[in-house]
């Protein structure tokens, strides 16, 4: 895990959204900072991410106004943002509350399956149930 | 007897240890201004945006303030220097006097008021929220991307909101020289720059960036001492903002020391 540090791009309830913040400076902020992207370029991709959820409408939202399915979208999105990044979700249920299953959670990585890597569940085991195409170990 | 000692000690220590803080996060942020690869795209953007919140959303209060404040003490001071029979120094009273003390001290007061309150609440903030943590994991550098951006808008917007003060100061100088001392443009002119002395300055300006820098440093210094309790926050901008008004005062005090050296 030491190693991969610089690649991942953890999703936790414990590393939330920056408040003062808007949806799409959210996620651009590892792209302005980290390759120093101009900002109307950054913006233009973030929309075009947003787009793959049917989000754009949010895009100048605040996290607070934001349901937990539209904040798991921007936080895998920022997790994504992340230059060759390992995407490690930290106990999903707990952001995705309302959820059943997995099925959000799937269709929602699947839709940006190009921007990663590779992708870790960490989840606990009584949850395993909860998960559609179980392959844990 | 010896409480007391040990009070007067302990209290003694504390603040040493605070000024040494403050001294050494001072020293670590304004060699990071220095250091040309800590701006990019982001740190440009939190710039403007600071920039907008302290010294543009601001415009029209402070120059209804410095209108006002500016004609009343303008007017105070022009009719003690005619009833004194100090006519020839009237410049230097406005030069000496309300440019170079009165002007920055209004101007650090009113942007402390408002930004710095505001960026201790934010960091405090930040912090309860774990949101400082959220910078940390994805490896970006708090004090580039939080704090660079914040002080160096302190410094930009202390010294150019005080020459602003000190425009409307000498314009309202100007009309109020014509009615009590029937001065013209050109005589009014003459004797303010007259009075003008580089070094006065220089004093002026160095005061100014040491407001900027302190004003804003102190309130993110005191955000990051909140704790991940919500009570925590009033605390520490309560601290903070009692902290930047002593800043303040040590400043004025170091500059008209080093003014009477």
């Amino acid at each position: 895990m030491m190693e991969h540090q610089h690649y991942s791009g953890l999703i936790s309830l414990d590393i939330p959204l920056i408040s003062n913040l808007d949806v799409w400076n959210n996620i651009a902020l590892i792209k302005l900072y980290k390759e120093n992207m101009p900002k109307r370029e950054a913006r233009k991709l973030v929309l075009k991410l947003l787009h793959r959820y049917h989000l754009e409408d949010i895009a100048y939202k605040r996290s607070t106004s934001l349901t937990e399915e539209q904040k798991f979208c921007v936080m895998l999105l920022r997790a994504a943002m992340v230059h060759e990044a390992i995407i490690v979700i930290d106990r999903p249920f707990i952001i995705l509350h309302n959820s059943k299953d997995s099925r959000f959670m799937e269709d929602a990585l699947e839709k940006i399956d190009d921007l990663y890597k590779q992708c870790h569940i960490l989840e606990y085991i009584w949850n395993k149930s909860r998960y559609i195409n179980n392959d844990a170990e | 007897m010896k409480i007391l000692v040990e009070h007067i000690g302990l209290s003694f220590l504390h603040t040493t240890q605070s000024l040494k803080e403050t001294l050494l996060f001072a020293f670590k942020v304004v060699s990071r201004i220095l250091d040309k690869n800590a701006y990019n795209s982001a740190v440009r953007m939190v710039l403007t945006d600071q920039i907008y919140f302290t010294s543009v959303q601001i415009l029209p209060l402070f120059l209804t303030v410095a209108a006002i404040f500016g004609s009343v003490l303008v007017v105070i001071l022009m009719l003690m220097v005619k009833e004194l029979g100090m006519v020839q120094y009237i410049g230097r009273f406005m030069i000496g006097f309300m440019v170079n003390e009165l002007s920055p001290f209004i101007t650090v007061l009113l942007i402390a008021l408002r930004s710095s309150a505001a960026i201790n609440t934010e960091i405090a903030v930040m912090k309860v929220n774990q949101e400082i943590k959220t910078l940390e994991v994805f490896h970006i550098d708090t004090i580039n991307y939080l704090f660079l951006p914040r002080i160096i808008n302190g410094v930009i917007s202390v010294v150019l909101m005080n020459c602003l003060f000190s425009i409307v100061v000498l314009a309202t100088g100007l009309l109020f020289s014509k009615l009590i001392f029937g001065m013209s443009f050109n005589l009014y002119a003459d004797v303010l720059l007259n009075s003008i002395y580089f070094s006065d300055l220089l004093i002026l300006l160095l005061k100014c960036i040491t407001y900027g820098v302190f004003i804003t440093l102190i309130p993110i210094l005191y955000g990051l001492r909140a704790t991940n309790e919500l009570t925590s926050i009033p605390v520490s901008v309560l601290n903070g903002m009692v902290k930047v008004f002593i800043a303040i005062v040590i400043i004025e005090v170091l500059s008209l020391i080093i003014k009477l050296m």
